[in-house]
């Protein structure tokens, strides 16, 4: 086993280099903290926690270009990782298409869900530059949204796809 | 979690192995962590994560479709290899696991390496006949996929052994397949049943049938009086020895007579 | 009056605080870092009824990081209700911060607080818990019979009409002209039922109790009722009311669940004992089991019908299971029948018979809809009955009977939300137009003839349903607001209503910007905080729009008033030629002066003084809003499956004070309310055990299962309600179970009056049938 392929625990402590929006950074992990938890402890509070089991889909991050969910990760397996939260997407100054198209859409209700939403919904449209309805909602069925019956989401992904284009 | 020393991520299998093998690490393999991440045992000490094991690619090789134990649901739901053979029946029922963020984490073979009653793959890796490879302390060697979860086996997945191939024999390529999650919704985790048909046509002869059943028990199994009556022709007769069938393994009426339609209604879609 | 002249109101303005959640703003109650929080964590009853005879802590205590443990011998003993309701509550005060009871699995015994999740969950496992365990009941009708397990036999609790047949709430109520069913030819009677159903507000609840540098109590939570918070958690922890502050932030969805005390006492407990804040969050299983539910219910209606359409006399008995506590036992029970029985015309006798009853079960409590789910789902199956049995067109049957302009009942004034009502006549429907709309885009007719003769194992048919809601509760809801302009010609606008992720603000903002002739981004909104925004009773009841919207609309005036007075100063105008135009206040000559140049005038120059104004608002009718439903679905009759293909939900809400985010309340009620037909269910085991408490396992609806769902708003005006409005919250939620079960009907000829219609009933019921 090559020593840079395996992490040791110090004071209950992981230490692990990873870029989140785009930064490099050293950051410690407790053992059996979820990616979730850290990221919200290093103050990325887009990222929501539903259910910490799996199931809603509001701590979706990407993660070297896959949307996962961060609950169910270890923090410490995103070492090396390439992270992306809802604040690497776009800010209130300077917002992402798709986060133009949920607000314009009427898409945001309570907006608990619309990060991981907005995730999801990013990773489609960067693989699927035109997709079906029942492309969109099959892309979207691991975001739980209670708010909104996902009729205006559904919209809002169509409008940013044809704005993406 | 909490009980962690070490966390490995190895960039082969034979890493991954020696790892596995070294008393020292007291370690498991961990490939999506969607169902495990969270429960592992608190004998374990170091998380050995199989992500960076160049086993993920899905190929054609002997004319076998061989799908790599570290593909995600979401890459056998979107491979062209796998939406051509048997009718995409792979690709779809990939598709058919609970949600896309599960299916962009979760992998075929963590899906097969610990027995769970709703995984979606077991069912139907045993009505297509597939082939499971493994690496062990003895080497790699390739077992019917009934056999990983044989008594006689032997070697637990994860903990004494990595799956690292899924072997979709050849001779299934042309079957007439249908997988089946009978759940509350479409979107569902539980399901009431997960059923997979299989027939192979010659002319207008059925030469192989095969019904298997999931979600009842944590492993799978194969109707054989339901794939008798199949072979022999009559969808009524194979419906009603498939509920049979059903109702002695305890699936309840309800199961029994849903999947007995549904087999009937597959059996009548053949001609 | 209509709509045409309205500049601000009536458009699709973007939700104001859309864009910073969807850039992951940390906007809600969590997302915050406070210095020295501690976690609170609870220790939950694992039994259904056990008395406490021994607690110790001391083990507890000594865990490394623990700051406190709380057990019911720590805490003042207040019966209340944790009910989130106008004051006097009329749900029972039958709830103690900490008891020496548990009633339910899930029940709060103790509660810790220390330095960590880990630490504080060690010191749960260390409480040790001498239970007596009591004789536990599970089902309604058993906890009502004599000898049944009193759940709550303590001598200090009030309010409850019945404690030994575990009867939480109770009323009837009789309509009588004549003998009953005398001039039916008909008379129908059924039984429907719906299971525990939880809201699944996508944020758990949370609280975070801190001091200000005065000592005083900060609670930042997750709530519908900032000052039904502070009032309960002051009178439940004995601490006056001046010493608590109330913080609403953004809230993750409530739709009820929120309309409650939930975690405020014990969290405020637990920062008093400790002097630190600390934070209380709810996992997903604790929501399931130990916040509130949907009241499982049983509703038996019997009503007579003639020949010629005429509905003779309506019964309606409805028995719901409010669990261990009685929130909301009373007046949702009441609005099951004072939501249903109005809607449609009954010529003779009407009968109201209900019953709130406690079980060793999770506790019930507000859940949009609001009993008139329950009633509705009954009532709209029962006309499809009755319309079948006298062979008349369910639509045609329907217009025959519901409600018109101008006409009242006599429920309106017999039955209120836990006293007698108000009367009240329709002063708005738009319900003829909402059923022709629907019937046109479900193509009703030509697929009612297309779906007559059908074969094979895949059916097809058409459902459909109307209902009512109301729009607050009429005298009992009140709700203030106050304006105060800025020098730019900006507004601060300080509300009381408590936006849950509704886009109250934004609607509220649209409807002081109208009266100030601006536009909606020149109000600056802050909801709500119990120090700074003034009182309003809460997000409930479908009330914000009409009663915080009247409010909001009257400071609005007040403070036009105002601008006026000095522009016609500036302008040497009189104030009866000025009106207020595109951020100017202009003058029938067509001279202006803009809002700026007024309120610097007011701020510095002439008569200093601050524009600003408060009003509040209270309403003596509750406009109901008016929904027809029609669904299209396929029967899988061999596997029982059933799939919407298609859902038109027409909804008359008055003015749609913002179009777009009105449909989005309906659409977002309506797959809450398919999600319940098709899916939902608490299970539990046979000793009361929660058996599927996770999203995994209690299945709501995902983009993938979701059927199309269409709104269409049907514009009305009602002349109560700020430029035409009533409600639109909760209405939408009633539709699906009875239109679903008609549609079924039509398709395959069962009915099912079972919530939920999984595919192992219906093939069960199919069968039944053949």
């Amino acid at each position: 086993m090559k020593k840079n392929n395996i992490l040791e625990v110090k004071n209950g402590v992981f230490e692990i280099t990873l870029t989140i929006n785009g930064e490099k950074l050293v950051l410690s992990t407790k053992n059996g903290e979820s990616l979730l938890d850290a990221l919200r402890r290093w103050g990325l509070k887009g990222v929501k926690k539903g259910c910490d089991t799996g199931d809603c889909g509001s701590c979706t991050v990407i993660v070297n270009g896959t949307p996962v969910l961060g609950c169910l990760v270890p923090a410490v397996a995103a070492h090396d990782g390439d992270i992306i939260t809802i604040e690497g997407l776009g800010t209130v100054q300077k917002p992402h298409p798709i986060q133009k198209a949920f607000v314009e859409a009427g898409a945001v209700q309570c907006g608990f869900c619309i990060p991981g939403m907005i995730l999801s919904s990013k990773h489609l449209l960067d693989r699927m530059p035109n997709p079906s309805e029942a492309e969109i909602r099959k892309a979207l069925d691991g975001n739980l949204c209670r708010c909104t019956g996902y009729v205006k989401q559904i919209e809002a992904v169509k409008m940013a796809a044809k704005r993406l284009r | 979690m909490t009980h962690i020393k070490y966390y490995a991520f190895p960039q082969t299998v034979n890493e991954a192995l020696a790892l596995l093998l070294n008393k020292k690490y007291k370690a498991m393999a961990v490939a999506g962590g969607t169902l495990v991440a969270k429960t592992l045992p608190d004998t374990v000490e170091t998380y050995l994560d199989l992500k960076n094991l160049p086993i993920k690619g899905i190929k054609i090789s002997g004319g076998n479709l061989i799908i790599g134990a570290g593909a995600s649901f979401d890459e056998i739901d979107h491979s062209k290899l796998c939406r051509s053979w048997a009718g995409g029946v792979v690709s779809s029922a990939a598709a058919k696991c609970s949600s896309q963020l599960i299916r962009n984490m979760a992998t075929i073979g963590g899906n097969v390496a610990r027995p769970h009653s709703f995984n979606i793959f077991p069912v139907v890796l045993l009505g297509l006949d597939a082939r499971v490879k493994v690496v062990s302390k003895a080497g790699a060697k390739t077992v019917d996929f009934a056999g990983l979860y044989a008594p006689g086996f032997g070697l637990k997945p994860g903990m004494e052994c990595i799956i690292t191939e899924i072997i979709i024999p050849a001779k299934t390529k042309k079957w007439r397949c249908e997988f089946i999650k009978l759940a509350k919704t479409e979107s569902s985790w539980e399901s009431y049943i997960t059923l997979f048909f299989a027939a192979q046509k010659e002319g207008k002869t059925i030469t192989q049938a095969r019904v298997a059943v999931g979600a009842l028990s944590p492993k799978p199994f194969r109707a054989s009086a339901a794939e008798k009556a199949f072979l022999s022709g009559g969808a009524h007769n194979a419906a009603t020895a498939f509920a049979m069938e059903l109702d002695s393994a305890r699936a309840g009426e309800y199961r029994s007579v849903a999947a007995a339609n549904l087999l009937k209604r597959f059996i009548k879609g053949l001609v | 009056m209509n709509t045409k002249t309205l500049k601000v109101v009536n458009q699709p303005v973007a939700k104001m605080d859309a864009l910073g959640l969807a850039c992951g703003e940390p906007a809600f109650t969590d997302d915050v870092d406070l210095k020295g929080l501690l976690c609170g964590k609870i220790l939950w009853s694992p039994h259904a009824h056990a008395e406490i005879k021994k607690i110790d802590v001391s083990e507890a205590l000594k865990v490394p990081g623990v700051k406190a443990v709380l057990t019911y011998k720590d805490l003042p003993r207040v019966p209340h209700t944790t009910a989130g309701q106008g004051y006097p509550e009329p749900s029972p005060y039958d709830t103690y911060t900490l008891d020496n009871k548990v009633r339910f699995v899930g029940d709060r015994v103790a509660a810790v607080a220390a330095e960590t999740p880990e630490a504080a969950h060690e010191a749960l496992a260390k409480i040790k818990v001498e239970y007596k365990q009591l004789p536990a009941v599970f089902d309604t009708f058993e906890a009502m019979k004599d000898g049944a397990p009193a759940i709550h036999d303590e001598p200090d609790s009030k309010n409850i009409p019945d404690a030994k047949h575990n009867i939480a709430a109770k009323f009837d109520f009789e309509v009588r002209n004549g003998d009953w069913f005398k001039e039916a030819d008909f008379v129908l009677e059924h039984s429907w039922k719906i299971p525990y159903l939880q809201h699944c507000a996508i944020e758990p609840h949370v609280t975070i109790a801190s001091f200000d540098h005065f000592g005083r109590l900060v609670l930042r939570t997750s709530t519908q009722v900032p000052f039904h918070v502070r009032r309960i958690v002051a009178q439940a922890l004995k601490i006056p009311v001046k010493k608590i502050r109330v913080i609403k932030p953004r809230i993750g969805g409530g739709f009820g669940s929120k309309q409650e005390v939930l975690l405020e006492d014990i969290t405020a407990a637990l920062a008093l004992k400790t002097g630190r804040p600390v934070k209380i969050e709810y996992t997903r299983r604790e929501t399931f089991v130990s916040s509130r539910t949907r009241h499982p219910s049983t509703v038996r209606m019997k009503a007579g019908v003639k020949k010629d359409g005429t509905i003779t006399d309506a019964e309606m008995e409805i028995t719901l299971n409010t669990g261990a506590y009685g929130s909301h036992a009373l007046t949702v029970m009441m609005c099951s029948g004072s939501h249903t029985l109005p809607f449609y015309k009954v010529k003779n006798n009407i009968r109201f018979i209900g019953r709130s009853v406690y079980t060793n079960m999770p506790v019930a409590g507000a859940y949009r809809g609001y009993g008139a789910t329950q009633g509705f789902f009954a009532w709209e199956s029962l006309m499809d009955m009755m319309a079948e049995k006298i062979g008349m067109d369910p639509v045609e049957f329907r217009r025959m009977n519901y409600i018109r302009l101008g006409e009242g009942s006599p429920v309106f004034k017999a039955m209120g939300e836990g006293r007698e009502g108000v009367e009240q006549v329709i002063t708005s429907t738009g319900l003829l137009e909402a059923i022709d709309k629907g019937l046109a885009e479900i193509k009703w007719t030509q697929k009612t003839v297309k779906y007559r003769n059908q074969s094979g194992p895949i059916r097809r048919g058409l459902g459909m349903a109307c209902m009512m809601q109301g729009s607050g509760i009429p005298e009992v809801d009140m709700a203030a607001a106050t304006l105060k302009m800025n020098e730019d010609g900006s507004f601060n606008l300080l509300i009381g209503a408590a936006d849950l992720g509704t886009g109250s603000d934004t609607i509220l903002a649209q409807i002081a910007a109208e009266v100030l002739g601006i536009k909606t981004d020149d109000i600056i909104v802050y909801s709500s905080d119990t120090d700074v925004t003034p009182f309003d009773v809460g997000a409930y009841a479908s009330s914000t729009t009409f009663i915080s919207g009247g409010a909001v609309k009257k400071a609005a005036e007040k403070v036009r008033e105002m601008i006026i007075e000095v522009a016609a100063k500036i302008l040497d105008e009189k104030k009866e030629n000025l009106r207020l135009e595109g951020g100017k206040a202009v003058s029938k000559n067509g001279a202006s002066c803009s809002l700026s140049e007024v309120a610097n005038t007011s701020l510095y120059y002439y008569d200093q003084h601050q524009i600003t104004a408060s009003a509040s608002h209270f309403a003596h009718t509750s406009p109901p809003p008016f929904q027809a439903n029609f669904v299209e679905v396929e029967v899988d009759t061999e596997t029982g499956k059933v799939k919407i293909l298609d859902y038109v939900s027409c909804v008359d809400c008055g003015t749609a004070i913002n179009p777009q985010l009105a449909e989005g309340q309906n659409d977002g009620a309506v797959l809450n309310g398919i999600s319940h037909t098709l899916s939902e269910e608490m299970e539990f085991s046979s000793n009361g055990t929660p058996l599927n408490a996770s999203f995994r396992r209690y299945k709501i609806f995902s983009a993938a299962d979701t059927p199309p769902v269409r709104t269409f708003i049907i514009p009305s005006w009602e002349p109560n309600g700020p430029f035409g409005a009533k409600s639109v919250s909760e209405i939408g939620i009633n539709g699906p179970l009875p239109a679903v079960a008609n549609a079924i009907y039509n398709a395959c000829g069962v009915r099912l009056c079972d919530a939920p219609f999984t595919p192992e009933k219906v093939l069960a019921a199919i069968k039944k049938k053949d």
